[in-house]
C-alpha cells in the first residue's frame, strides 16, 4: 500500500517530502515550542512542507527542509559571492543569483568613509555577508563582519569562479571538512572561497591546479565520501 | 446656470477677466487679462453670489469623468503599500478623505515620516509590508513621481493587513498585529482605532 499517513514526527524526519505533505500534527504535541525553519508553513494545527527536500530535525525543537537548488534565497548572516552589476550614489548593485539584486552600501567596508569609497568595476567578484534579507525587499549586503572588521570580505583577485548548486556549497562548508577538499588539500596547495549562493572561487599558483580543483569539486556533487577520494586520486594521477 | 454647454480643452479662451471670474478648472492669465481653461470638460457659468461686491459671474470647467478628488497637502488619504525598500515605502493612493480617486496617484512614505519618535531607528520592514492598507496624511506634493505621505500620528498607520498565512490580522498594540489562524505576531506601525 502507499505510505502510511502517520503524523508522529519521527516518521518524516530525514525522509524526502514534497510540497503539500503534512509533516507534523500540532494537536498531538501540546505544551511544546517548536521552531520552524525554511520550507515549512503552519496552517492552524498542521505543519506542511512548501519545498521538496529532506525534513531535518535538530534538538531540541528545530525543524527545517533541506534541499539543493540552483537559485539562491537570501538569508541573514550567509556568506556569499556576488558580482558587481552597477554602482549608484549610495549602493553597489550586486548580482547574488537570487530573486532580486543585492544592495551593498558604499560605506559598508572597514574604515569606510565618504572620502575613500572603493571603485569596483562592473564584473568584480566580491565575498560578502548578507545583513538584511526580507521578503519583497532587496537584500542588504556588507563587506565587514558584525563587529565592523574586514575579516576576509571584499574583492577576490585572480583565480577562477564557477557555479554550483546550493547543496554542494553547504557540503563544502560543512565541518568536519568535506572529503574532496581534504583529499585535494593533501596533494595541492590552493585558495578557495565558497559562497552559499552556489558560487565557488579557486585560486592557485598554476592554472593546471585551478582546473583540477574546479573539476574535482564539480564532480563530487553526487558522490559519497569514499567515492570522492577515489575520484580525486584518479584526477591527480592524470596530471602527475 | 446654462445647460448643454460646449466642451472645452486646456488652453481654450473662456472669456475676459473683466467679465468673468475664474472658478474650478479655469485660471486668469495676468499678462492679457483673459480666462483660460486648465482642464477638459464642460464650460459652466455660475451667477455671482448676491452678497459679494464682485458682480462678475464665475466660469468653471466641470463634468468630465476624470475629475475625481485630488490629494492636497493636509488631507488624510487611504493608500495601499506597493513596495517597501530600505528607507522608503511606496503606496498607491486609493481614497482622499471619504471619496475614492478616479486616477492613479502614487505616494512615498519616508523613513523619517513613519512615526514621531526615534525616527532614525525606524525599520521599514517592521512598519509596513507590501499589500497593507494605511491611513496617511499628505505632507506635500513631493516630486514629479509621488506625493510625500506621513504616518507620524497615533491615528495614522496600518489599518488593515494580511498575515503570511493569508488571514486579516487583528491589531494588538501600536506596533503589533496578530494572525487569528496561526497566532503569529507581525510587527507593523498600527493606526489607533478611534471610536
Amino acid at each position: 500500500m502507499e505510505n502510511k499517513q502517520s503524523s508522529s514526527p519521527a516518521s518524516f524526519v530525514d525522509s524526502t517530502v514534497v510540497p503539500g505533505d503534512v509533516v507534523l500534527d500540532l494537536s498531538s504535541m501540546t505544551n511544546q515550542t517548536i521552531k520552524l525553519g525554511g520550507g515549512l508553513r503552519q496552517d492552524c494545527d498542521a505543519i506542511s512542507a512548501t519545498k521538496a527536500g529532506t525534513l531535518r530535525f535538530s534538538k531540541p525543537n528545530k525543524y527545517w527542509i533541506e534541499s539543493s537548488q540552483k537559485r539562491y534565497v537570501p538569508c541573514v548572516e550567509d556568506t556569499i559571492l556576488g558580482i558587481v552589476v552597477d554602482s549608484k550614489a549610495d549602493n553597489f548593485l550586486i548580482d547574488i543569483k537570487g530573486p532580486a539584486m543585492g544592495f551593498l552600501p558604499v560605506l559598508a567596508f572597514e574604515g569606510g568613509t565618504r572620502r575613500n569609497i572603493p571603485k569596483f568595476e562592473v564584473g568584480t567578484l566580491l565575498y560578502l555577508r548578507v545583513v538584511k534579507a526580507n521578503f519583497g525587499m532587496n537584500p542588504e549586503l556588507s563587506c565587514t563582519d558584525a563587529s565592523g572588521k574586514a575579516a576576509e570580505f571584499g574583492p577576490l583577485k585572480d583565480g577562477y569562479m564557477f557555479e554550483t548548486s546550493t547543496g554542494l556549497s553547504r557540503k563544502l562548508l560543512s565541518s568536519p571538512a568535506c572529503p574532496v577538499l581534504e583529499a585535494l588539500g593533501k596533494k595541492l596547495s590552493f585558495e578557495i572561497a565558497v559562497g552559499l549562493n552556489g558560487r565557488v572561487w579557486v585560486n592557485a599558483a598554476s592554472p593546471d591546479t585551478i582546473v583540477v580543483v574546479a573539476n574535482a569539486i564539480m564532480n563530487s556533487e553526487c558522490l559519497s565520501g569514499a567515492q570522492q577520494i577515489i575520484m580525486v586520486d584518479h584526477l591527480l594521477k592524470n596530471i602527475q | 446656470m446654462e445647460e448643454a454647454d460646449e466642451m472645452v480643452t486646456p488652453g481654450e479662451v473662456l472669456g475676459k477677466a473683466t467679465d468673468l471670474k475664474a472658478g474650478k478648472g479655469a485660471y486668469a492669465a495676468s499678462h492679457n487679462n483673459t480666462i483660460y481653461a486648465s482642464l477638459t470638460g464642460f464650460r459652466r457659468i455660475q451667477a455671482p453670489p448676491p452678497a459679494s461686491n464682485d458682480k462678475r459671474p464665475t466660469v468653471e470647467v466641470t463634468g468630465h469623468k476624470a475629475h475625481g478628488p485630488v490629494p492636497e497637502p493636509g488631507s488624510v488619504v487611504i493608500a495601499r503599500v506597493t513596495k517597501v525598500m530600505a528607507r522608503t515605502a511606496s503606496a498607491d493612493i486609493m481614497c482622499v478623505g471619504p471619496k475614492s480617486v478616479r486616477e492613479k496617484f502614487t505616494g512615498i512614505i519616508r523613513q523619517q515620516d513613519v512615526r514621531a519618535t526615534e525616527i532614525d531607528k525606524v525599520d521599514m520592514h517592521l512598519s509596513f509590508r507590501s499589500g497593507d492598507i494605511v491611513r496617511a496624511v499628505v505632507l506635500s506634493l513631493g516630486d514629479a513621481r509621488a506625493y510625500y505621505l506621513s504616518t507620524a500620528k497615533n491615528e495614522l498607520g496600518v489599518v488593515s493587513a494580511e498575515s503570511s498565512a493569508g488571514a486579516t490580522m487583528v491589531p494588538i498594540s501600536w506596533t503589533e498585529m496578530q494572525c487569528p489562524l496561526t497566532g503569529q505576531i507581525e510587527l507593523r506601525k498600527v493606526a489607533k482605532v478611534v471610536n
